[in-house]
């Protein structure tokens, strides 16, 4: 930049200026494929969503009568409840755990490095792996948490506790990565901040309250938004640990899409629950984002 | 040197190139996982032996919703098998969605088979509205299953080595009740979230008193629906039968001698065969057909069949059909190995032989249970992993593990059942 800028040419701003051609020719790849795997089957999702489509043959165009069906559809309200219910259950449980976890480990001293691994691991294994190991580990007759404490639980089966179960497992699975985002934000923060905070006396809890908590903010922010949509798209989970049971307690909106969609093979109409959901999220996330901005000045 | 050795690779690389392409590949899917599994591939082997022309390249795919939608899906758009496994439960669905291909008579005939060489039964619901569509491999049905040791405990053995006098549903609820004051588990029975296991024994058991499920599109089970499930409630409430039990471990409580009854399919038999081989099963056991708990024996069951997909727009060519035909009648002809998977062989002259009869434990079940079986009920939402028995999946077990009354879940499922019922199907 500073040799553009000292360059005889009299207007610099215009040596800076994007050629298109280049540009473009960079831009292809990554376009094409965005197009071709994400934009087009949106588009054909929506287009779907109009139609009362089978599996596999598209049917006639029915206009909004797939959605009006699902404004009266108490399955899709219920099973919107409970994706926000989960999401309660994991939102701010994994924003904060992830922070506790990341001041904690980088406080660890010797052991910090060991620690940071030990929360990451999980975050590292297949869905489909960590939730075969919480099946075993919260089998209600084989599994080791009933047999340390007698119970007869049966986790996944229970409809006020398969919910629970599956926001745990979520947390456990993939807290690590919420931890490494907060450490970077960590690391951000300059040490003269608190070499000062602590000349003017700062001690302990205040330590906290006024210079790393504020200093946090925008990674906080950061992980709130992005926990609040990965919470809301819980779909791997549920299928794999309770299969949206007991009698739908646990069935998510894509769970319900789901079944929907390849169980009673009716992809019109599943397609107008995946728009629908998408503008629930799309809303959510903008309200989201106003209210932490909105508190952050 | 090198010259000739690059030579020689590529004389041996084209001789290998001819020989391949000679071979016409025919691809085959199936749902087959377990005991049954290993099964097949041995049929698909001994085909791939007994010819040079036709190689049957198998795969196998997650039972269910997964392994269904992937056949319907991937034919729609030409990309289907050349053959395919099908529960026959679904076989007037897919047949009325144009989704399989039909069977002439000629293509039938051409490779040795004919519909009098199938029972009866297994014949009629391959067929659907005048056409075949499919090649059935056997019946499923659900069949009871006994510990020896454990019954005798219980002062329940009879003199014949068969557990005594199970002709009603009391005497079976007192069986069973006997067998809880020795401490044992009497029935080890599929009762976890999505089970399928209670739909199949409710469906035996209205079977049993003279009752059908669905009939024109209107559920005909009349106050029997409620009547039975809170029988096999009451099985639950009275800890006959465990609660929240999930497949795996079903099996495991039998297996392991915790347990003196376990209702299951047929399909487990290779399972407790091949453990009391290995030393792993040490108790007596046996397998009886369902027994007679009201009227008839009925017993819920389902059949394999092979079918050819209708690959849209890229229909099977003549040689491919020709290499499939072949298979069809090889593993009909060989329909012995896969009895030994405990299914009954759906090919009368296998089922009929002096070595089949002499199988054990098999023969014990087999002719009664098969003579006896009710389907799920005709329709584009029944059959294996349809949407009618996910209905029941979620609200039968939680009747019986106490989670919701049974007038409860009964009315849940029929809300269900009726959209299914008044909807029109999705091709």
């Amino acid at each position: 930049m500073t040799a553009i800028k000292s360059s005889a040419t009299p207007k610099p701003r215009k040596a800076t200026a994007p050629v298109w051609g280049p540009v473009i020719f960079l831009l292809l790849p990554f376009l094409a494929v965005y197009v071709a795997f994400f934009i087009w089957p949106a588009i054909q999702t929506i287009v779907l969503s109009l139609t009362n489509s089978g599996l596999t043959e598209t049917g006639a165009f029915v206009g909004l009568t797939n959605f009006k069906t699902l404004m009266a559809d108490a399955s899709f309200w219920d099973s919107l409840r409970h994706t926000a219910y989960f999401s309660l259950l994991t939102v701010i449980p994994l924003t904060a755990v992830g922070m506790m976890l990341a001041m904690l480990t980088k406080a660890g001293g010797r052991l910090r490095q060991f620690a940071q691994a030990v929360f990451f691991i999980p975050y590292v294994l297949p869905v489909s792996v960590a939730t075969l190991i919480w099946q075993w580990v919260l089998n209600p007759s084989l599994g080791v948490v009933n047999a340390v404490t007698g119970s007869e639980t049966a986790w996944f089966s229970d409809p006020a506790l398969a919910m629970p179960a599956v926001a745990a497992v979520t947390i456990w699975w993939t807290v690590g990565f919420n931890m490494l985002l907060f450490l970077a934000g960590l690391q951000n923060i300059p040490q003269d901040v608190y070499e000062a905070a602590s000349l003017d006396g700062a001690q302990g809890f205040q330590v906290f309250r006024y210079i790393t908590w504020p200093s946090l903010w925008p990674t906080t922010t950061l992980v709130l938004t992005l926990q609040l949509v990965a919470s809301f798209k819980i779909f791997s989970q549920v299928y794999l640990l309770t299969g949206g049971g007991p009698f739908d307690s646990t069935r998510v909106v894509l769970v319900y899409m789901y079944n929907t969609a390849f169980t009673d093979t009716n992809a019109g109409y599943a397609s107008a629950i995946a728009v629908a959901f998408f503008i629930a999220i799309l809303l959510l996330t903008l309200v989201q984002n106003f209210l932490l901005s909105r508190t952050r000045s | 040197m090198k010259r000739t050795l690059i030579g020689l690779t590529l004389l041996t690389a084209s001789a290998l190139a001819t020989s391949a392409s000679a071979q016409t590949t025919i691809t085959f899917w199936d749902l087959l996982g377990g005991g049954d599994g290993a099964r097949m591939q041995q049929i698909v082997d001994g085909f791939n032996k007994s010819q040079t022309a036709f190689k049957v390249q198998r795969t196998t795919l997650a039972w269910g919703v997964p392994y269904y939608t992937k056949v319907r899906t991937s034919s729609a758009v030409g990309q289907g098998p050349d053959v395919a496994i099908l529960h026959l439960s679904r076989l007037s669905g897919w047949a009325d969605a144009k989704i399989l291909r039909p069977i002439a008579p000629a293509e039938l005939s051409g490779v040795g088979m004919k519909s009098s060489g199938f029972f009866p039964k297994l014949w009629s619901a391959s067929n659907y509205k005048g056409q075949n569509y499919a090649i059935p491999l056997d019946t499923h049905p659900m069949v009871l299953y006994y510990n020896k040791d454990v019954l005798a405990k219980a002062g329940l053995m009879g003199a014949n080595g068969m557990p005594k006098s199970l002709n009603s549903l009391a005497s079976f609820e007192a069986a069973m009740a006997a067998v809880k004051k020795t401490g044992a588990l009497p029935v080890s029975f599929e009762t976890g979230p999505n089970a399928y296991m209670p739909w199949r024994l409710w469906l035996a058991l209205i079977g049993q008193q003279g009752g059908s499920i669905i009939e024109n599109n209107k559920l005909t089970y009349g106050k029997l629906g409620a009547s039975t499930l809170t029988t096999i409630s009451n099985w639950g409430k009275n800890g006959y039968v465990g609660k929240n039990v999930d497949y795996p471990t079903s099996v495991a409580q039998f297996v392991n001698g915790k347990a003196a009854f376990m209702l299951n399919g047929a399909w487990e038999v290779p399972t407790l065969v091949d453990g009391a081989k290995s030393g792993k099963i040490k108790f007596g056991y046996g397998v009886m057909p369902l027994p007679k708990l009201y009227a008839t024996q009925n017993t819920w069951g389902d059949s394999h069949a092979f079918v050819i997909p209708n690959n849209v727009g890229k229909p099977i060519a003549g040689d491919k059909l020709k290499g499939a035909m072949q298979f069809l009648a090889y593993a009909n002809k060989n329909a012995m190995i896969w009895a030994s998977g405990g299914l009954v062989p759906a090919n009368l002259s296998v089922a009929n032989s002096a070595a089949y009869k002499s199988m054990k434990p098999n023969s014990d079940y087999a002719a009664v249970a098969a003579q006896n079986v009710t389907y799920d009920p005709l329709g584009w939402y029944s059959g294996a992993a349809g949407p009618l028995e996910a209905a029941s999946a979620k609200y039968f077990p939680a009747a019986m593990n106490g989670q919701l009354p049974v007038d409860r879940a009964m009315g849940l499922f029929e809300t269900e059942a009726k959209k299914l019922l008044t909807a029109t199907p999705k091709p």
